[in-house]
């Protein structure tokens, strides 16, 4: 059972930040909250992400298990405006999900949940590095490095301390070194991988509304940041495997 | 071959996409090496041959296949046909008499100079015979691929898994998989993508259907599916000449499958068929297990003994097995689990 009212715009940064990865995904509705944890087709990038009951206007609802067309209810979103009130309810059976707005009400058709992959196991990681960047930084690096390169190498120099983005084109490089003003480092440690941009892309739209993300760091190990969406009501985890230099 | 109720599955065939169907895929493996078999030819119908003439278009298929299945996080499991049924003797047979007449008109339309004509040919010709199955076996083995045989018939065995939750879908060209009870069956994975029907080049997309769909949309049960299978054909009983999908569909709603039976078919009996649908042997339990694959041993027995060319093989290798040591490469989570 669940039955619920969200604003637009907290709605909004949920189905973003989940389709950032993915088009469809298992959502676990219980009385605390929603939860889904969802790898891409190619099992590069993970997200996990928890949104609390106190993200919603109203909230009731029992444990159950929901399979979203995540790309389906961006595109309904496209018809909500900014503040409006969204309403959510499961019918009896758990197949058709209501999704009211104005005087529009959408009946849309869930999927079966054992179609979609089972939630993946978090990776075992122990990546020694963390610093705390604004999501803004974070993503104008992103898009700074994506105008020379498909890929960026994340880097911490543990001496100065210094963390440094650096993205090689075929003919253009560029380099972004921000230290102890512009960054906080919560663990020093060395750190450097190699990130494709075509994932990072999509993970820094949502990263960049994000007043602080968590990066974690090792050598050749995958990234993680976490943030939180929803006023802080939600947790999101994204992970990303790394590519391997050539020697 | 399998049994032709493709026109009573009109809104019951739902399109879906490579990305939309991860999970565990049962698949008939002797209907999809027989589908690569057929299909990855040249433009006279030529299989791929090693220089020593043995056909590889099998060992292209599963490799490419699995590589695409892999990505897109279907994870595939391969059941072999084990003993057929004493009462499908008469289909083998039948199939028998259609591939040397698909090889003697091959020869003939190459001598004629007509390539769409041998192409047709040569695809009726398509033979699934032990070397085939051996080598594709070992290249499954190489790839970390679970595959087993079946006690009897392929599809039942996908059937009962994905009744039981070991796999998530069954996969064939035939709907026989629908007979045996499966309750997901999808379709053309296996050949998907821009193919040659009849001389011209059609794009085949894999489509999902769901048998509790497919019955209430009928109106009929799993029983009377059957016995539309056994009026018009199955691989075990040969139709009534003259009753097609419809006719069948309107025979078994007003109850008159038995009375048509001993009318038209007295030699025919359904109990065994129906029996053998309901009831096929299959193995309970099997815990499918996918490795890790061997570049080495694929590269074996791809390069080394077919005569692939390695710079075919190896960027199909970096997709399912991650980069070759030194290059660089996207890695994947599952490198951490």
């Amino acid at each position: 059972m669940l039955k619920a009212t969200i604003d637009a715009d907290t709605f909004r940064e949920l189905i973003d930040a989940i389709s950032a990865l993915v088009g469809e995904c298992r959502l676990h509705v219980s009385e605390s909250g929603i939860a889904t944890r969802a790898v891409d087709t190619s099992n590069v990038a993970m997200i996990s992400l928890e949104l609390d009951a106190a993200a919603f206007q109203t909230y009731s609802a029992t444990q159950t298990e929901i399979g979203l067309d995540i790309a389906k209810m961006k595109n309904i979103l496209g018809m909500v405006g900014k503040n409006d009130p969204i309403d959510l309810e499961l019918d009896a059976e758990g197949r058709k999900l209501s999704v009211s707005f104005k005087s529009y009400r959408y009946s849309i058709s869930l999927l079966d949940t054992k179609t979609i992959r089972k939630d993946p196991n978090p990776p075992t990681l122990n990546l020694p590095a963390v610093v705390k960047v604004t999501g803004e930084v974070l993503n104008n690096a992103i898009k700074a490095a994506s105008v020379v390169s498909d890929k960026i190498a994340f880097k911490i120099d543990p001496t100065k301390p210094a963390f440094t983005m650096i993205a090689e084109g075929d003919t253009d490089n560029i380099k972004l070194e921000l230290g102890k003003d512009e960054i906080e480092f919560v663990q020093v440690a060395e750190a450097r991988s190699l990130f494709s941009l075509d994932y990072l892309k999509d993970m820094g739209k949502v990263i960049g509304r994000s007043n602080l993300i968590e990066i974690q760091l090792g050598i050749d190990h995958p990234v993680q940041f976490l943030f939180t969406i929803a006023q802080d009501s939600g947790r999101v985890t994204y992970l990303l495997a790394p590519r391997i230099e050539a020697d | 071959m399998g049994v032709s109720i493709r026109p009573l599955l009109e809104g019951c065939r739902h399109p879906v996409s490579f990305g939309d169907i991860p999970g565990v895929a049962a698949i008939d493996a002797n209907n999809a090496l027989y589908q690569f078999l057929s299909i990855i030819r040249q433009a006279d119908g030529t299989p791929l041959q090693d220089t020593r003439g043995r056909v590889t278009s099998h060992l292209s298929g599963l490799l490419f296949r699995t590589a695409h299945f892999l990505e897109n996080g279907i994870m595939p499991f391969y059941i072999f046909d084990g003993p057929p049924p004493e009462f499908k003797a008469k289909t083998i047979a039948g199939r028998r008499g259609i591939r040397e007449a698909g090889e003697v008109e091959w020869v003939k339309a190459l001598e004629r100079g007509d390539t769409d004509a041998a192409y047709r040919a040569a695809m009726q010709s398509t033979r699934v015979d032990s070397a085939i199955l051996g080598s594709g076996k070992r290249l499954l083995d190489a790839l970390g691929i679970p595959w087993m045989e079946a006690p009897s018939e392929g599809e039942a065995q996908s059937a009962s898994f994905v009744n039981n939750g070991i796999a998530t879908y069954s996969v064939s060209q035939d709907y026989d998989s629908l007979l045996f009870g499966a309750t997901v069956l999808v379709r053309n994975l296996t050949v998907s993508g821009k193919r040659r029907i009849g001389g011209r080049q059609v794009t085949i997309s894999p489509e999902r259907i769901y048998l509790s769909e497919f019955l209430e949309t009928l109106g009929i049960t799993r029983e009377q599916l059957i016995q539309i299978g056994i009026l018009i054909g199955t691989d075990f009983n040969e139709g009534i000449h003259g009753i097609g999908p419809k006719k069948a569909l309107k025979i078994v709603r007003e109850g008159r499958f038995s009375d048509v039976m001993a009318e038209k078919a007295p030699d025919t009996d359904p109990e065994p068929i129906m029996e053998f649908f309901l009831f096929p042997p299959v193995a309970e339990a099997y815990q499918p297990e996918w490795k890790p694959p061997d570049p080495d041993q694929i590269i074996g027995i791809l390069c080394d003994e077919y005569g692939f060319s390695t710079e075919r093989i190896h960027p199909v290798l970096e997709r399912i097995a991650g980069p070759q040591k030194g290059q660089s490469g996207q890695m994947r989570l599952d490198a951490w689990n």
